[in-house]
């Protein structure tokens, strides 16, 4: 097996590569990872968000947020030559790290980041073909650009392949 | 002053910060003595302002497992209080209340949880109460929550929690030391902007 060169997505950023090579977020707790995945030209990229949306329409940080995050990446793609309706969508995470008790914003974000991402991927009609979301543990997430295979990692689970 | 983001504090800030830090962690650092039954300090606290991907970092490795004891303030000082620890800690407290070692975490059962989860709380409590002594603020606290996962997941709470107003995050940390052993373990005080300005106004005023 050749060495695969390692990208690393940080929190409320992203990336993109094509052809080769593998990108990574670590330890996605109530955040969410997206990937798309061209696979007619093996473009392949991961966004980090952390909240459902931007209250600021002149947000800088738009890797912060699903929506400003999402548009962002879809049109960092189709610079790329990323056709829309290609893409294999696949996101993780989303979890509820701490059993909070009432309806804070705490208690429920990961429940609403999936809410958001799911919403806006229905609004850009691009399929969401697998998901790892929602429970009470964080998870590695890891995409193949050569394959658009996503890897799931946790602590004390067996990884996952989808 | 009125600071708007956690950078704004100045040297000013940031001492009082430390101060209010080193009041509260020597009074946790009581509590768990009498808990522990044995000599328990802190070291004096460092105040960090850190961005999301720095703030891991610092703390450890983003995958690294920890144990962590959330606990939310609210009142006149609302925020988020944060007491990691590693398998050292985990096991003075487990061997001292229960008896037993651990030597890894999936060892830990319901008994050794809520071990973990009433020193926790006592170490926060003893923390806020110090600090709302000081500032003649009212806090109040929720039930702690209790978790053992990647030290990433775990602080993206906060840093969500916060995710509207900043991009960074500001901890008062302390490293605890029993007897000889420096434990690694971490309490981490995490106001929001509109509370430290109000703490700060308090604080910097009485000492007029």
């Amino acid at each position: 097996m050749q060495v695969n060169k390692e990208i690393k997505v940080g929190i409320a950023d992203m990336k993109i590569t094509r052809q080769e090579g593998t990108l990574i977020t670590y330890a996605l707790g109530s955040c969410i990872g997206i990937s798309f995945y061209d696979p007619g030209i093996k473009l392949a990229s991961l966004l980090h968000i952390m909240l459902p949306e931007s209250k600021n329409p002149t947000e800088p940080q738009v890797y912060k947020f699903a929506d400003t995050g999402i548009r962002e990446t879809l049109r960092r793609m189709s610079v790329f030559g990323g056709v829309k309706s290609r893409y294999i969508c696949k996101i993780a995470g989303g979890a509820k790290m701490f059993e909070v008790q009432g309806n804070s914003s705490l208690a429920n974000i990961g429940q609403r980041n999936i809410e958001s991402v799911r919403n806006i991927l229905r609004k850009e009609q691009i399929r969401l073909v697998r998901q790892e979301v929602g429970e009470n543990y964080a998870r590695t997430m890891l995409v193949d650009a050569a394959t658009g295979k996503v890897a799931i990692r946790t602590f004390g689970r067996q990884e996952i392949v989808m | 002053m009125e600071i708007k983001h956690y950078d704004d504090m100045g040297d000013i800030g940031m001492d009082v910060m430390r101060e209010v830090g080193s009041i509260g962690t020597g009074n946790a650092a009581t509590a768990v003595s009498g808990l522990l039954n044995t000599d328990v300090r802190i070291t004096l606290p460092d105040v960090k302002i850190l961005g999301f991907n720095e703030a891991a970092n610092y703390l450890g490795e983003p995958e690294e497992v920890v144990a962590a004891v959330l606990v939310q303030m609210s009142g006149d000082l609302k925020g988020i209080m944060l007491f990691l620890l590693k398998l050292d800690f985990i096991n003075a407290v487990t061997e001292t209340i229960l008896g037993f070692k651990i030597e890894d975490y999936s060892q830990m059962d319901e008994m050794a949880m809520s071990a973990v989860t009433e020193v926790g709380n006592i170490i926060i409590s003893s923390y806020v109460s110090a600090l709302a002594g000081l500032s003649g603020m009212e806090i109040n606290l929720s039930v702690p929550a209790v978790s053992i996962n990647m030290l990433g997941g775990i602080l993206s709470v906060p840093m969500i929690e916060f995710g509207y107003e900043t991009d960074k995050i500001m901890m008062i940390t302390g490293n605890f030391i029993l007897g000889q052993h420096k434990l690694e373990s971490s309490l981490l005080m995490l106001p929001d902007i509109e509370s430290l300005n109000k703490l700060l106004k308090k604080l910097v005023n009485a000492g007029e």
